[in-house]
């Protein structure tokens, strides 16, 4: 029972906030705080919009896992160690552009909508999998990996019995960073057009209507909660 | 340069394969493929339609492939033994060849709407940014060759220096970026001291915030808990909770709307994104007062000093170079966090940014999206340096 643990508080948080986005809810907080409680947005738009996000925000980690997972394990082999130099350089440059700058950039160049949103995903994910993919395979003990070879496994035998086996745990922890990022990037794509849970915040914050704006908020963050916990969940189950 | 030869500890970049190498020849591969084989340019009606490609073909005077000759050059020169003279002397050729395409291109756009009608723009295109970024790229692997620490920031200074010469000459007036940055100087110069405050003053509230969530000694789980429950809230759901919460505040205690304070503004984006900051300064904070191992702890509380002195004196000095590490990334997020503060009204390059998105203008975007990355990088290699010194002077 001890493991699942860590997954209370976030599963909690999220509940707490899907709750708060309620219309009814958002609604009688917005008047408590003193505002006009004016229309809210209906619970099937807001469904919609929580799907788009997800989707969004799922395909992003999908390329960014690829893409990361992929050249970790290149960069870890015996011929990537010229790799290995550049990678903290490119992770601290690559911290150096926001998600918002790179979706406005992309902007002209990609039209309105997924298209900039799935870039800066990319752009923002990438380098913190890719040094945290490296970081875990490294941590794998030499003397397992010269066992594995002692008992004559191939190097790509040695890569998904040894390896990745037990470099999971820490890899699976990567992804839930990633997939925090990738949700709270969504929601800056609602900035692109992107109709993702960030499009009543900001059609909110612009038109000074509370009540969308609250309910984007508490939706954003529970999905974003939500999130996290699954990945928790799958980290327990990867620790075993 | 001969005794530098000598001096020089770092033996390793002296070897003929190394990582650097291959990096560099690659680079310079990137930088003529992107040269020969993109667009540079981009003439176009107006500011706001994507213009027609203009290839490096044709178009183009002699300081195109000039800059292309002395950067193979300079890839040739990391062939010879003594790496850190050779790399030198590419540092050199490499900001020649940075000079050259920046004139090469200021040129030929002159050229190009010099016969259009007054709204057309000749944009950099995306040939252009990647040789950039590719002449870049070797421009830092040869820095690190030469082996000499102030190498760096001399070619950034001296790129910056050529750049505002010759704009101030009037070298990039065809270019539409210089075009958008002289009617909106001011607005852009404001944005940065705006965006400046912001970060810097987010910072400021994050360092006390984490100082007194560290102080509290009981509640560390609880602590632990909330900072990393912040970092899960996407910061454009924060910013409008913060908006919410604000104008809640503003209506029970209206005394706070008379003294200035207003739901929209710097008021929640400093608070939200100093919010961001407290996971990293608060770590940071924990693991440097943890540095000192329990034996000089000892020590120098059997020399007689007080906790007080022992904090000053044994802690943060030991502590220093995590501390440093910890507002170098905490200053880095508040800068690139600092540019959705326009969301809510704070001002800073994201209005800029903002302004580029709703009037559909790639160049008004560049505005402000270059000086966020600036400010960005140099406060990383900036910081990065003070750390390094301190924890050489630590060790």
């Amino acid at each position: 029972m001890s493991r699942w643990r860590p997954i209370l508080g976030p599963a909690a948080a999220g509940l707490v906030l899907m709750i708060l986005s309620h219309p009814r809810v958002a609604q009688s907080l917005v008047g408590w705080l003193g505002e006009a409680p004016r229309r809210a947005l209906g619970l099937d738009y807001l469904a919609a919009l929580a799907l788009h996000h997800l989707v969004l925000a799922g395909g992003g980690l999908v390329l960014v896992a690829l893409a990361g997972l992929g050249l970790g394990i290149a960069a870890t082999r015996d011929g990537g160690a010229p790799l290995r130099g550049g990678i903290d350089t490119l992770a601290a440059a690559a911290q150096a552009v926001p998600p918002v700058v790179v979706v406005a950039l992309a902007l002209p160049i990609l039209g309105f909508g997924g298209p900039p949103t799935l870039l800066a995903l990319l752009c923002y994910g990438v380098m913190p999998v890719l040094r945290g993919t490296v970081g875990a395979l490294e941590a794998v003990p030499r003397e397992a990996r010269e066992a594995a070879t002692a008992m004559g496994l191939t190097p790509l035998q040695i890569l998904a019995r040894v390896e990745m086996p037990l470099a999971a745990p820490a890899i699976v922890e990567t992804l839930r960073t990633a997939l925090v990022l990738a949700v709270s990037t969504a929601a800056v794509g609602a900035l692109a057009g992107a109709a993702t849970l960030g499009t009543p915040i900001v059609a909110g914050l612009q038109n000074q209507n509370m009540v969308p704006m609250v309910q984007g908020a508490a939706a954003t963050a529970a999905l974003a909660f939500l999130c996290d916990a699954a990945m928790l969940g799958l980290a327990a189950l990867t620790r075993r | 340069m001969a005794q530098g030869l000598s001096s020089d500890p770092r033996v390793r970049t002296a070897r003929g394969t190394d990582s650097g190498r291959i990096g560099a020849i690659l680079a310079a591969i990137a930088f003529l493929a992107s040269l020969y084989g993109l667009p540079l340019l981009r003439l176009a009606a107006n500011r706001l339609v994507v213009g027609d490609p203009v290839f490096a073909e044709g178009n183009f005077g002699m300081e195109i492939h000039a800059a292309a000759g002395l950067v193979v050059a300079a890839v040739l020169i990391f062939g010879g033994r003594r790496a850190n003279l050779g790399g030198a002397g590419a540092v050199t050729l490499l900001l020649t060849a940075v000079a050259l395409l920046a004139l090469g291109l200021g040129a030929t756009a002159a050229d190009l709407i010099s016969g259009e009608p007054p709204a057309a723009r000749a944009s950099l295109a995306a040939g252009a940014w990647l040789a950039f970024a590719f002449l870049a790229v070797a421009l830092a692997i040869a820095v690190a060759r030469a082996g000499r620490s102030w190498l760096g920031p001399f070619s950034i200074g001296a790129v910056l220096l050529f750049l505002i010469v010759a704009g101030r000459a009037g070298a990039f007036d065809g270019l539409s970026l210089a075009v958008e940055l002289r009617a909106r100087r001011d607005t852009v110069l404001d944005a940065i001291l705006q965006h400046a405050l912001l970060s810097g003053g987010a910072l400021v509230l994050g360092v006390l915030g984490a100082g007194l969530l560290a102080l509290w000694r009981r509640g560390q789980g609880f602590v632990e808990m909330l900072v990393g429950g912040i970092q899960v809230v996407p910061a454009v759901a924060l910013l409008g909770g913060l908006v919410a919460l604000a104008s809640g505040l503003l209506h029970a205690v209206p005394v706070l709307r008379a003294a200035g304070l207003s739901a929209l503004g710097p008021f929640p984006a400093l608070v939200g994104i100093a919010a961001y900051l407290l996971l990293p300064l608060w770590r940071g904070l924990r693991l440097a007062l943890r540095a000192p191992d329990a034996a000089t702890l000892d020590a120098a509380t059997a020399l007689g000093l007080t906790p007080g002195q022992v904090l000053a004196r044994v802690r943060l000095p030991i502590g220093a170079p995590i501390l440093i590490g910890a507002l170098r990334v905490a200053a880095v997020q508040s800068i690139g966090l600092a540019t959705l503060g326009a969301l809510v009204g704070a001002g800073g390059l994201g209005q800029v940014v903002f302004d580029g998105m709703a009037q559909f203008a790639p160049d008004l975007i560049l505005l402000g999206a270059i000086p966020v990355i600036g400010l960005s990088l140099a406060v990383e290699s900036g910081l990065s340096r003070v750390e390094r010194a301190v924890r050489r002077h630590a060790a």
